[in-house]
């Protein structure tokens, strides 16, 4: 286990939970993606485990360890990166200066920060081509390769990842998701949300249903593979 | 017109238009990380001058130090501000917390001089020069002083630069004003760097209060006029651009040496207020703005 997620309970306010009693579990190495209609509390769960709310009951653990109520600056240290919905470049700072700011928590050991960025700008030539470049002069999708490429400089073991298809065109929705493929195959354990259902089950190993904040379905991609169809009709 | 006058001038409003830079540097670097128009940073100035006065007067130490203890005495008194007042106020008012955050600085503004009223009395404290004497090269008076404080300043300015460009402090700050939630993710504290920014800023308008004192007396107002120039400059140079701040500092600077002394004393206020008018309407953004930024 990964990431597990035990029964939580949690919102905004504390009189009205949007996630009730909701249990997701992320299997180290497998790409694990929670679909559900508007509203289902997604993207409230994500926040939820990466500490920008703390669940009223319930525990969130990761490798063993509960993370429950630490801070979002504090997840990267155990090792739980997060890709956020919509562009999070620093538009003013150099593709360099991203990248480093992305090794912060190593900043202390300059060999390793240089031995992070050697390994980045071999998997990404053109953030080498680039590194002299400001973040914001780039296209959206090198900008969303260098926030991928910047959350992977201090090798987390796993990654959650927030709406990636939001704001592209669908030429590179495709491409996004071979990235989100590859870090799979490299290794990492990859949480994903996304609107864009058929994208998301089509990558996925599990899948999680949520809806209007409960636990609805859940199963390897098997299961869902020609019924999604029927589970997206439920939602209408 | 003759050339020693034109160098007269140009070091006087260069000298002016340092110390404006100085302030508006740290009014635009409060505004730009954290979205904070801070209209208490007179009052953080007016505290620079009685901290000089104190330690250069009172306790009778050089005026190195009275700086140093300026600009150290007043980044712990930022750094307090920020975490006692400022960031429960963000945490509590959510996204209204902009509107309550003029209410707070502006309440400060007005909490700090009559604390300095009640404390210290309506009385002028002011040090007549830091350094005596000048000199005069090819008839141009150069008054010791004015080249501390110019030197001073751009020492100042540059050391700044110098830390938000290079150091890794200085970049997860830049980091945060850019993308605070991205910031966040990658491990960056970014409470503790609002915290740091807005001491620095106060430090910079505590070591403009005392490189000033010769100048501004310290007394209850004295950062009245100075806020007035920074928030002009800021304007100018466009809210939040630090870069521009500097610019625009030395320009009104400049301008208003050079307007005193061709015009009259008193147009150098017509002068820099229509080019702030101006500015506002026809370009919002500051003079130094990037190509397609917003304000």
């Amino acid at each position: 286990m990964s990431l597990e997620i035990k029964s939580i309970t949690s919102g905004y306010v504390k009189e009205v939970p949007v996630l009730r009693d909701v249990s997701v579990v992320a299997r180290e190495g497998a790409l694990t993606a929670i679909i559900g209609p508007n509203g289902a509390g997604k993207s409230t769960l994500l926040k939820t485990i990466y500490g920008y709310l703390r669940p009223s009951e319930g525990d969130i653990y990761h490798h063993g360890e509960s993370i429950k109520g630490l801070k979002p600056d504090e997840m990267l240290g155990q090792g739980i990166a997060h890709l956020i919905q919509g562009h999070s470049v620093f538009p003013a700072m150099t593709v360099e200066e991203n990248l480093e700011l992305g090794g912060w928590i190593i900043k202390h050991d300059r060999e390793a920060l240089e031995m992070a960025l050697a390994e980045v700008y071999e998997r990404y030539p053109i953030l080498k081509e680039r590194r002299r470049m400001v973040a914001g002069a780039l296209s959206g999708g090198e900008q969303r390769t260098l926030e991928i490429a910047r959350l992977t400089m201090t090798q987390p073991r796993t990654i959650l990842i927030d709406e990636p298809s939001v704001g592209l065109m669908p030429k590179l929705v495709d491409r996004i998701y071979e990235e989100i493929v590859n870090l799979k195959e490299k290794g990492f354990t990859i949480v994903i949300v996304d609107q864009k259902v058929h994208k998301a089950v089509d990558v996925a190993d599990y899948i999680y249903v949520l809806r209007l904040g409960l636990n609805s379905h859940h199963g390897p991609r098997e299961k869902f593979v020609g019924t999604i169809e029927d589970v997206i009709r439920e939602w209408i | 017109m003759e050339f020693s006058i034109f160098v007269q001038l140009l070091v006087l409003g260069l000298v002016r238009g340092s110390m404006y830079a100085l302030m508006g540097v740290g009014l635009s670097l409060i505004f730009g990380i954290m979205g904070i128009v801070n209209f208490a940073h007179g009052e953080l100035f007016m505290m620079g001058c009685y901290l000089m006065y104190f330690v250069t007067r009172m306790v009778g130490l050089p005026f190195p130090v009275g700086i140093i203890a300026s600009g150290a005495g007043l980044l712990i008194v930022g750094i307090i501000l920020e975490k006692g007042l400022i960031s429960p106020l963000r945490r509590k008012a959510g996204r209204e917390w902009l509107m309550d955050s003029f209410v707070l600085t502006i309440g400060l503004m007005v909490i700090f001089q009559n604390l300095a009223l009640i404390t210290f009395g309506a009385i002028q404290r002011g040090i007549p020069n830091l350094v005596t004497g000048q000199m005069v090269i090819r008839e141009v008076v150069f008054i010791y002083d004015h080249l501390v404080i110019l030197s001073l300043a751009l020492l100042t300015v540059g050391l700044l630069w110098y830390f938000i460009k290079y150091t890794s402090m200085g970049k997860a700050i830049r980091a945060t004003s850019q993308h605070s939630e991205g910031a966040q993710t990658l491990g960056i504290d970014v409470s503790t760097m609002y915290a740091i920014a807005f001491g620095i800023g106060a430090a910079l308008a505590g070591i403009s209060g005392a490189l000033l004192i010769t100048l501004f007396p310290a007394n209850p107002n004295a950062g009245m006029g100075p806020v007035l120039k920074s928030f002009v400059v800021v304007i100018v140079g466009g809210l939040g651009n630090v870069k521009g701040a500097v610019a625009a500092g030395i320009m009104v600077g400049l301008l208003e040496a050079f307007a005193m002394f061709f015009l009259a004393g008193g147009w150098q206020n017509v002068i820099v207020t229509s080019i702030v008018i101006a500015v506002l309407v026809f370009k919002p953004a500051g003079l130094f703005a990037p190509a397609g930024e917003r304000p």
